[in-house]
C-alpha cells in the first residue's frame, strides 16, 4: 500500500451534514467571467479538492467563500449561515470558524512566530490568560513540530517552516472548515508531501472539513475524498481521484494526462 | 479620448481617496478600539521622529536667524530679529517643514509597510482571521499621525526658537532673558493657535494618504515602491494645499 493512500477514501468519516453549499456562483472582473454558475457541496469531515489550471478561478472561488470577494450572483452557505448576508461582527465571528491557509502563508512579517499565533486569539479569545495563550501557542507549534521557532521572525524561517507556521496559525483557532489555497506550491515534492500529511493528521485530530484548491495532482491523490474539476467557470466534473483518473471526458483527461 | 485618460484617472483617484476618508470617519467611532496598536503607532510616529525633527528644526531656526540678520541690519531693525524668527517659525515654517519631514519619514513608511502587507496577502490574512484590517491598520495610523504631528510641531517650534537664540549670539550678545522677553512679549495666541490647528490637518493628510496608497497597492514589489514614493509626493502636495486654505481662513477671520 502506497503511503498516504489510506487518506483517499474514508467514507466512514464523512458525515451527511452539508457544511458548505455553493449554488450558481458567478463572479466577473470587467468582461472576464471567471465563475459562471459554480455549484459545490462539502460534507462534514470531507476533503474536497478543486482542480483547475492557473487563472481558472480557483482562488476567486475560495475568496468568495470567505468573503474577501463579493460574488455577482449565487448562494454561499457555510455551516448553515448565508455568508453574503453577514456584516461586520457577525462576519468576523463566522470567519473564526473558517480557517484559511494562504498560498504565500501571509505571516505577519513584523511579528514573531508567537505574536503571529497569538494575534487571532487576542481578538477572539479575550478571556484567555497569558499562561493559557502560551500553552495554546506551544501546542499549535508542537502539532507542526516547530516549538523551537516560537521567538523567531518569519524572515528567519525556510519556506516549508513558514508553511507549517501558517498551518499552525490557521488551526490554533480550532476552525470547523479550512480553505487551503495551493498548499504545496513553491515547495519541493518531499516538503509538499510532508505538508499534506500534516494537514491530514491535524484534520483527523480536530475533525475538520476542508476545501483545497490546487493544480497539483499529487495533492489530489493524497488528500482529496472528492475532486471537482473547475473548467470555464463551472464544476465541469467531479468524483474520486480514481474515477476522474479513468474518465473519458477530454477536459478531465487533459488534467490527468501528465500523471 | 487618450488625452482625457489622465484627467479621468486623477478624478477617479480623488474620488477613491474621498471614499477612503469617508470610511475612516465611519470606522473611527465604531468599537472595537485598537488602543494597543494606537499607542504603538504613536510611539513609532511620534517618539521615533523626535531626533529627525529636532535636527531639522535646529538647523531651520539657526539658518533663518543668520540669513535674516543682514536684511534687518540694513533697516536698523536688528533688535527685531528674535521676534521675526519666532513669528516665522510659529506661524508657518515650523508647521510646514515639520509636516514635510513627517510626510517623508512617516508617510513613506506607512505606504511601504501597508503596501508590502497588501501584496503579501497579510491584510487579507488579517481579514479572514476575523480582524477588521481597516480599523487595525488604517484607523490607528491615521489617528496617531493626526495627534503626533501637532506635538512634533510644538517641539520643533521650541527647538527652532532656541536655535535662533544661538544664531542671534553668533554675531551679537543677547541674554536668554532678553531674547525670551522679546519673543514672548510679541507672540500672541493668534500666532500659535491657527498654526497648531492646521498641523492636525497636516497629520491627518499624511496618515490618510500613506494608508490609502499602501492599502491600494497593486503590481507586487514594484507597487510597494510606488506606494511609498507617491505617499510622500501626494501628502506633500496636500500639505501645501491645506496651508493655502488655512491662510485664507485665518485672513478672513482677521488673524493675519
Amino acid at each position: 500500500m502506497e503511503k498516504g493512500e489510506h487518506t483517499i477514501d474514508r467514507p466512514a468519516e464523512i458525515g451527511e451534514e452539508v457544511v458548505v453549499r455553493i449554488q450558481g456562483l458567478k463572479k466577473a472582473f470587467g468582461k472576464n467571467e471567471v465563475l459562471r454558475g459554480f455549484n459545490m457541496d462539502v460534507h462534514k469531515g470531507e476533503n474536497v479538492m478543486v482542480l483547475g489550471k492557473s487563472g481558472s478561478g480557483k482562488s476567486v472561488l475560495i475568496k468568495c467563500i470567505i468573503g474577501l470577494l463579493a460574488p455577482d450572483a449565487g448562494i454561499v452557505e457555510v455551516l448553515g449561515q448565508d455568508m453574503l448576508a453577514l456584516k461586520h461582527e457577525a462576519l468576523d465571528e463566522m470567519r473564526v470558524r473558517i480557517g484559511f491557509l494562504f498560498q504565500s502563508n501571509a505571516l505577519y512579517d513584523s511579528m514573531t512566530v508567537r505574536e503571529n499565533l497569538e494575534f487571532p486569539m487576542r481578538r477572539h479569545f479575550v478571556k484567555l490568560g497569558a499562561a493559557e495563550r502560551h500553552d495554546r501557542v506551544m501546542q499549535a507549534l508542537a502539532d507542526v513540530s516547530l516549538e523551537q521557532t516560537v521567538d523567531l521572525m518569519p524572515s528567519e524561517l525556510s519556506g516549508g517552516m513558514r508553511k507549517r507556521i501558517g498551518l499552525a496559525r490557521t488551526l490554533i483557532m480550532r476552525p470547523e472548515i479550512v480553505l487551503y489555497d495551493e498548499p504545496t506550491t513553491g515547495l519541493d515534492p518531499i516538503t509538499g508531501r510532508e505538508i499534506v500529511e500534516l494537514m491530514l493528521d491535524l484534520q483527523r485530530e480536530y475533525g475538520i472539513s476542508s476545501i483545497l484548491i490546487s493544480h497539483d495532482l499529487n495533492v489530489a491523490k493524497l488528500a482529496a475524498n472528492r475532486v471537482i474539476v473547475l473548467h470555464e467557470g463551472i464544476a465541469h466534473a467531479q468524483g474520486t481521484f480514481d474515477e476522474l483518473m479513468h474518465s473519458t471526458d477530454p477536459v478531465v483527461r487533459r488534467f490527468f494526462y501528465s500523471l | 479620448m487618450a488625452r482625457s485618460q489622465p484627467i479621468r484617472a486623477f478624478v477617479e483617484e480623488v474620488g477613491d481617496i474621498a471614499s477612503f476618508t469617508g470610511r475612516f470617519f465611519r470606522e473611527v467611532f465604531r468599537p472595537r478600539f485598537e488602543w494597543a496598536e494606537l499607542f504603538r503607532q504613536s510611539f513609532i510616529n511620534g517618539y521615533r521622529s523626535l531626533p529627525l525633527v529636532a535636527v531639522t528644526a535646529f538647523i531651520m531656526g539657526l539658518v533663518l536667524t543668520v540669513q535674516s540678520r543682514p536684511t534687518l541690519e540694513r533697516f536698523g531693525a536688528e533688535s527685531m530679529l528674535p521676534l521675526m524668527v519666532a513669528i516665522s517659525v510659529v506661524r508657518e515654517i515650523g508647521p510646514v517643514i515639520t509636516a514635510l519631514i513627517c510626510a517623508g519619514k512617516i508617510g513613506s513608511s506607512i505606504g511601504a509597510e501597508l503596501g508590502s502587507m497588501k501584496v503579501t496577502e497579510q491584510i487579507d490574512a488579517m481579514e479572514v482571521s476575523g480582524t477588521n484590517p481597516f480599523k487595525y491598520l488604517v484607523v490607528t495610523r491615521v489617528v496617531s499621525t493626526t495627534l503626533m504631528v501637532p506635538v512634533l510641531v510644538v517641539f520643533a517650534d521650541a527647538i527652532a526658537i532656541y536655535a535662533s537664540y544661538i544664531g542671534v549670539n553668533i554675531k551679537g550678545s543677547v541674554s536668554w532673558t532678553l531674547f525670551h522677553q522679546q519673543v514672548f512679549d510679541s507672540l500672541v495666541f493668534a500666532d500659535f493657535v491657527p498654526a497648531f490647528i492646521k498641523s492636525f490637518f497636516f497629520g491627518f493628510a499624511i496618515g490618510i494618504v500613506g494608508c490609502y496608497k499602501g492599502f491600494n497597492t497593486k503590481k507586487g514589489t514594484e507597487g510597494v515602491g510606488q506606494a511609498s514614493h507617491s505617499s510622500v509626493v501626494v501628502a506633500s502636495l496636500v500639505i501645501f494645499f491645506i496651508d493655502l486654505i488655512a491662510v485664507q481662513i485665518t485672513d478672513i477671520l482677521g488673524y493675519n
